[in-house]
C-alpha cells in the first residue's frame, strides 16, 4: 500500500492542479495598438460615461450580465480590485448587456459595486466590440488601445493581475 | 474547481479505496502483491499527469452527478482542449426564459431542444500555448441511427417574427447561447447554453470537433442523456 503521507502528497498536488481550471489568473495581450471602440453609455444613476472621456487614465472595461454565473462569480473582485486600484488612476466601467436599471438595482443588493454600471440596454455597444461570450473583460491603456483582454472570469484582485494593470500606466505611457 | 477533480478520482478509482479490489483477479498488481504499490503510484501519476495543463494524454470522459443538484454532466479533456456539458432541466430553461419576456410557445420550443450549459477551454500552455478554434455546425448528433447538427442561434433567432419575440429577449438569447465559432486563446475560457435538438429523456452520442493550427481533432461523447421534461409528466 502506498503510505498515508504519499497519499496525502499526491493528494494535494492534485488539487493544485485541479484548481488550474479556476486558477489561470492571466490577461492575454493584444499585440499591437488597437484603438478601443469609443460610446457613450449611462450608469444605473443616470449620469453619461464616454470612454474617451477617461484617457489618461487606465480603463478596466467588463461587459456582463446578472443572469451570467461567472460575471457574478468576478464582481466581488472586482470591486475588491477598484478599491485598490482607484487611487492608482484606474477606472472600473462594468457594462451591463440588455438588462435594466431595475433588474441590476435588485443584483447590486446580493452584489455591491462601487464603481459604474452602465446599461447597454440595445446591445449596440458589445456588437462594436469583439466580444463573443459574457464575461469579457478589456484592459484599455491610458493612451486609448486595448493591451489586453481576458474572456472568461477572473479573481481581479489577484496580485498578479493587479500587478501587470499598474505597470501598464508606466509601460504605455513611456511608449507615448 | 471542486467538480473538475472530483469525478475524475472517482472515475480512476470507482467507489473503491485506494488500492482496492480493482485489481482482484489480475496476477500483477494484486491486493497484496508486490506490484500493487507501483500500479496504484501509476495511476496516480497518470491523474496528476491529465491534469496539468500543455501534457496531452489520450482523451478521457469522466461522468459525474452533481450531489446537490442531481444533474449530470460530461467533461472531455485531450491535449490543451477541455468541454464540459452539464444537463439543464427544461423547467430551469422555461424558468430563464420566461423571466426574459419570451412567450410560452416559444419557450416550450427551446426549453424541450435538449439544452445544456457547455464550457470550453483551452488549457494548453500559457505564453507558448496554440489557439483553439471551435466551430459547432462541425459538431454532430447521433441518435436513433440518425445524424444531424445541433441547433444553432442564428438561424433560430431569424425563424422568430418580429412580433414574437422582443428585441430584449432576443438579445438574452444571443449571449446565453454558446457561439457558434469562437478562438480560444491559451487560458480563455467560455460557457453558455447549447441545443442538441433531441427530445427530453433521449439519449445521444456527440462528435465534437476542434482545431489547433487548422489541424482538426475530433472525439466522440457516448450516450448523452438528455434530461426528461417534468412538466409534460405532470
Amino acid at each position: 500500500m502506498i503510505p498515508m503521507r504519499l497519499r496525502a502528497t499526491l493528494f494535494a498536488v492534485a488539487l493544485l492542479a485541479g484548481g488550474a481550471w479556476a486558477g489561470d489568473q492571466t490577461l492575454t495581450p493584444v499585440p499591437g495598438a488597437v484603438p478601443a471602440p469609443d460610446f457613450e453609455l449611462p450608469d444605473t444613476d443616470g449620469r453619461m460615461h464616454r470612454l474617451s472621456a477617461y484617457r489618461g487614465k487606465t480603463v478596466i472595461l467588463n461587459f456582463w450580465a446578472t443572469w451570467c454565473p461567472p460575471c457574478r462569480e468576478e464582481i466581488p473582485s472586482m470591486n475588491r480590485a477598484w478599491r485598490q486600484l482607484r487611487d492608482a488612476e484606474v477606472v472600473i466601467l462594468a457594462v451591463d448587456v440588455g438588462e435594466d436599471e431595475d433588474t441590476i438595482f435588485v443584483f447590486t443588493a446580493d452584489y455591491p459595486a462601487d464603481f459604474p454600471l452602465l446599461l447597454d440596454r440595445d446591445g449596440t455597444v458589445i456588437g462594436e466590440w469583439p466580444v463573443k461570450g459574457l464575461p469579457t473583460t478589456f484592459v484599455i491603456a491610458p493612451d486609448g488601445t486595448i493591451a489586453y483582454r481576458a474572456i472568461g472570469g477572473r479573481a481581479w484582485d489577484g496580485p498578479g493581475i493587479l500587478e501587470v494593470v499598474r505597470a501598464l500606466r508606466g509601460q504605455r505611457q513611456g511608449a507615448e | 474547481m471542486k467538480n473538475c477533480f472530483a469525478p475524475l478520482v472517482s472515475t480512476v478509482f470507482p467507489r473503491q479505496g485506494f488500492g482496492g479490489g480493482r485489481y482482484a483477479g489480475h496476477r500483477a498488481g494484486a491486493p497484496g502483491s508486490r506490484d500493487m504499490p507501483k500500479m496504484v503510484l501509476w495511476k496516480w501519476l497518470l491523474l496528476l499527469a491529465s491534469l496539468l495543463p500543455g501534457l496531452s494524454l489520450r482523451a478521457e470522459v469522466v461522468v459525474s452527478t452533481d450531489e446537490e443538484t442531481g444533474l449530470r454532466k460530461w467533461h472531455l479533456m485531450e491535449g490543451g482542449f477541455e468541454v464540459e456539458l452539464v444537463q439543464r432541466l427544461p423547467d430551469q430553461t422555461r424558468g430563464f426564459f420566461l423571466a426574459r419576456g419570451f412567450s410560452g410557445d416559444v419557450v416550450g420550443d427551446i426549453a424541450t431542444s435538449c439544452i445544456f450549459q457547455t464550457i470550453i477551454r483551452n488549457r494548453d500552455g500559457e505564453g507558448g500555448g496554440k489557439a483553439i478554434t471551435v466551430d459547432l455546425t462541425q459538431w454532430r448528433v447521433h441518435t436513433g441511427g440518425k445524424e444531424q447538427g445541433i441547433r444553432l442561434k442564428e438561424p433560430w433567432i431569424a425563424s422568430w417574427p418580429e412580433s414574437s419575440v422582443g428585441q430584449a429577449s432576443r438579445l438574452a438569447f444571443r449571449w446565453a447561447l454558446f457561439p457558434t465559432w469562437q478562438e480560444f486563446l491559451p487560458g480563455d475560457y467560455n460557457w453558455g447554453m447549447t441545443a442538441f435538438g433531441v427530445k427530453p429523456g433521449s439519449v445521444f452520442d456527440l462528435d465534437l470537433v476542434w482545431r489547433t493550427d487548422g489541424r482538426a481533432h475530433r472525439a466522440r461523447i457516448n450516450s448523452i442523456e438528455c434530461p426528461p421534461d417534468l412538466e409534460r409528466r405532470r
